[in-house]
């Protein structure tokens, strides 16, 4: 099981559509992905979940993901938050 | 009926409703042996949905803007997530009830969980979800979706209580004459579709679905906001000479976009634009406006419990500044407190906040909010041409204050390094009587004037503008109401000041000749008003309006300085 904290850098933050894209990246993966933020602890293949995070800009979630190809989807993941979600701001 | 009018022009056609499946759920029981039907029943229906979306993805044209495809895929992944499709079935077998039923409560908790969230946006999401159940519905209750489309028949007036962006991506292959629905603003999906058709659009009616039937006949006039439904003869025949008359109209007008707004003796007179967000530029200059006139920053401020910050700020700004090329921008410094909180739930409540903390006493009130608001606007000043205005001065003291802050702004910028524009002018706001009177001496401080009808109408006749009951109190032609604006104007221009007016005023055309008979040569104002006045302008000769414009200033009596407008205008 690996984990990492990242920061929501994207002007907009985990809104509908980068909530889509993180759904849709998560769930490329056979591994198990748990997004925590504040306590709250969601599945990040479920958008209902990873909207409800409400990961406003600069708010730190950490990704938790456990499987055979763990590694791969981290990476997958922290590469989405840090490309903006390919917004561009 | 009245409503919000969010894209103008006139729409006569026979109303095509939408039904409104949610408030259609029945609850019943469903026995013990007939639960499988049930949930099989449920999984067909969302199957149905899928394919539905994943069909109006496909035919998505390929000059859709992109959020379009997005928001389908949005709504897509939210069919699939377990939350609406898994848990509506256990809810189903535990309490013996109907697919309808079952979903239905399992949305109301979804829609609870999301208006507990704290940031306006996605707290809005809970919409999607509400969007996508209603399509599950329908499709459990036998509506499909598609079926009420199959008899299309153009000039039809579309009734819905919402529309979701899937929904509007569907209509935009037909051809529909208006759009009206029961909720919504100026930028709701409804609004942006309408305006991007160029079809009339009303939103915020209320009860539209209710009241109007299915194949009435209906006139939507989406400039005054206003629905007639079942015209008589002559209404219609108004109306429909009305429309006629819109869009001649509307074709002259493009026409002159391109033209200098000078009056028949030759005064060049600048029309700038009023706008909240960075995306009004669009509209600005397909408008042909030669600058803005007024940038509400408080936008930015508003449905948020921090402030934003300095970068954030600067973002827009710089945007602004930069999009107009060279065209002066002024921005107006944070104006929020009255009508505008920033806080929804801020725990503070006054009796008068109109009268109270507001735009440059909370500015002063709020040292450290102001001087980062006030970096950010110079920084963009690097960017264009940028003006500061500062809103609601009623003293001299104030206005001190205010410019030292500015001072304080420009000398931390020097100390880190960071450039603006060292000779940024610095404007006033004249919105309260006080200021007014006393023009000449903002003016001899200040490096430019600009008149802010709405709040000095408010405060000259004591008419709360938000209160529906004393609203037709509010007069912009009361005589005290005109003498304090041209008294302003006179007192600037002989000071050799800029000035302009800003509010309403600046953009009714049936004031523009009486404007410019007071001396004034700068007119801000909403970008959908610029060029009728523009056409107002070119058809006006000053030295013809001026004894006109002379008896309207004396007049005392409503139905003389009424006549004399006319007249003015004739």
């Amino acid at each position: 099981m690996i984990k990492q904290e990242v920061e929501i850098i994207n002007k907009l933050g985990l809104h509908a559509r980068a909530s889509t894209k993180l759904t849709q990246v998560a769930a490329q993966f056979s591994s198990q992905i748990w997004i925590e933020r504040n306590a709250r602890r969601v599945n990040a293949k479920s958008i209902m979940g990873v909207m409800m995070l409400a990961a406003g800009k600069g708010s730190k979630i950490t990704f938790e993901v456990e499987g055979q190809d763990e590694e791969p989807a981290m990476a997958a993941l922290l590469n989405l938050v840090n490309d903006r979600f390919g917004e561009g701001e | 009926m009245h409503g919000v009018g969010v894209s103008a022009g006139i729409a006569i056609g026979r109303a095509h409703l939408v039904s409104h499946a949610l408030l259609e759920v029945a609850h019943y029981d469903v026995r013990p042996e007939l639960l499988d039907f049930e949930v099989n029943r449920f999984e067909q229906a969302v199957t149905t949905v899928r394919e539905e979306l994943s069909s109006i993805r496909q035919s998505l044209p390929n000059n859709a803007p992109a959020e379009m495809g997005a928001f389908v895929d949005t709504h897509l992944m939210i069919l699939s997530d377990g939350s609406l499709s898994q848990m509506p079935k256990s809810i189903i077998r535990e309490e013996s009830c109907n697919a309808e039923w079952a979903l239905k409560q399992q949305m109301d908790t979804l829609v609870e969980q999301f208006e507990a969230i704290e940031d306006v946006y996605l707290r809005e999401r809970k919409f999607d979800v509400v969007q996508v159940v209603e399509r599950v519905i329908k499709a459990l209750l036998g509506h499909p979706n598609q079926a009420a489309l199959a008899e299309q028949e153009s000039g039809m007036i579309l009734v819905a209580h919402d529309l979701s962006p899937a929904d509007a991506i569907q209509f935009k292959q037909h051809q529909f004459a208006a759009f009206i629905t029961d909720v919504g603003g100026a930028t709701s999906h409804t609004a942006i579709l309408a305006r991007s058709l160029n079809i009339p659009s009303i939103v915020a009616l209320s009860h539209a679905r209710n009241l109007i039937q299915d194949g009435e006949m209906i006139i939507v006039d989406g400039q005054q906001g206003v629905v007639i439904v079942g015209p008589d003869k002559d209404t219609l025949a108004e109306y429909k000479l009305r429309q006629e008359q819109w869009e001649i109209d509307q074709q002259k007008l493009k026409r002159i976009k391109q033209t200098a707004a000078v009056t028949l003796d030759g005064a060049a007179i600048e029309l700038h634009a009023n706008i909240e967000i960075p995306q009004d530029i669009v509209q600005t200059k397909a408008a042909g406006a030669t600058g803005i006139g007024l940038y509400r920053t408080e936008f930015l401020f508003m449905n948020r419990r921090d402030w934003p910050d300095e970068d954030e700020q600067f973002e827009a700004y710089r945007k602004v500044a930069h999009a107009m090329k060279g065209l002066p921008v002024t921005i107006r410094t944070l104006d929020i407190g009255a009508d505008k909180q920033v806080n929804p739930d801020s725990e503070r409540t006054v009796t008068n906040p109109a009268l109270g903390l507001r735009a440059i006493r909370l500015c002063l009130a709020e040292p450290q909010m102001f001087h980062a608001h006030l970096r950010a606007i110079l920084r963009a000043s690097n960017y264009g041409k940028v003006k500061i205005l500062i809103p609601m001065l009623c003293n001299l003291a104030e206005l001190k204050q205010a410019l030292q802050a500015i001072e304080r702004a420009k000398q931390s910028l020097k100390d880190d390094n960071i450039g603006f524009d060292a000779k940024v002018p610095v404007g006033g706001m004249i919105e309260i009587p006080a200021a007014a009177l006393g023009a000449e001496l903002f003016a001899r401080h200040l490096d430019f004037l600009s008149i802010g009808t709405n709040d000095l109408i408010q405060y000259t006749l004591a008419i709360d503008r938000t209160d529906g009951e004393v609203a037709h109190l509010y007069n912009p032609l009361h005589p005290a109401v005109l003498q304090l604006v041209e008294m302003t104007i006179r007192a600037a221009n002989k000071a050799k000041k800029e000035i302009s007016v800003c509010g309403e005023m600046a953009g009714d055309v049936r004031l523009t000749r009486m404007l410019l008979g007071f001396g004034l040569r700068q007119f801000s104002m909403h970008p959908a008003h610029i060029l009728a006045v523009k056409r107002q302008v070119l058809n006006t000769e000053l030295s013809k309006i001026e004894s006109l414009v002379r008896k309207i200033l004396a007049s005392n009596e409503p139905e003389k300085t009424e006549l004399l407008l006319s007249k003015l205008n004739a």
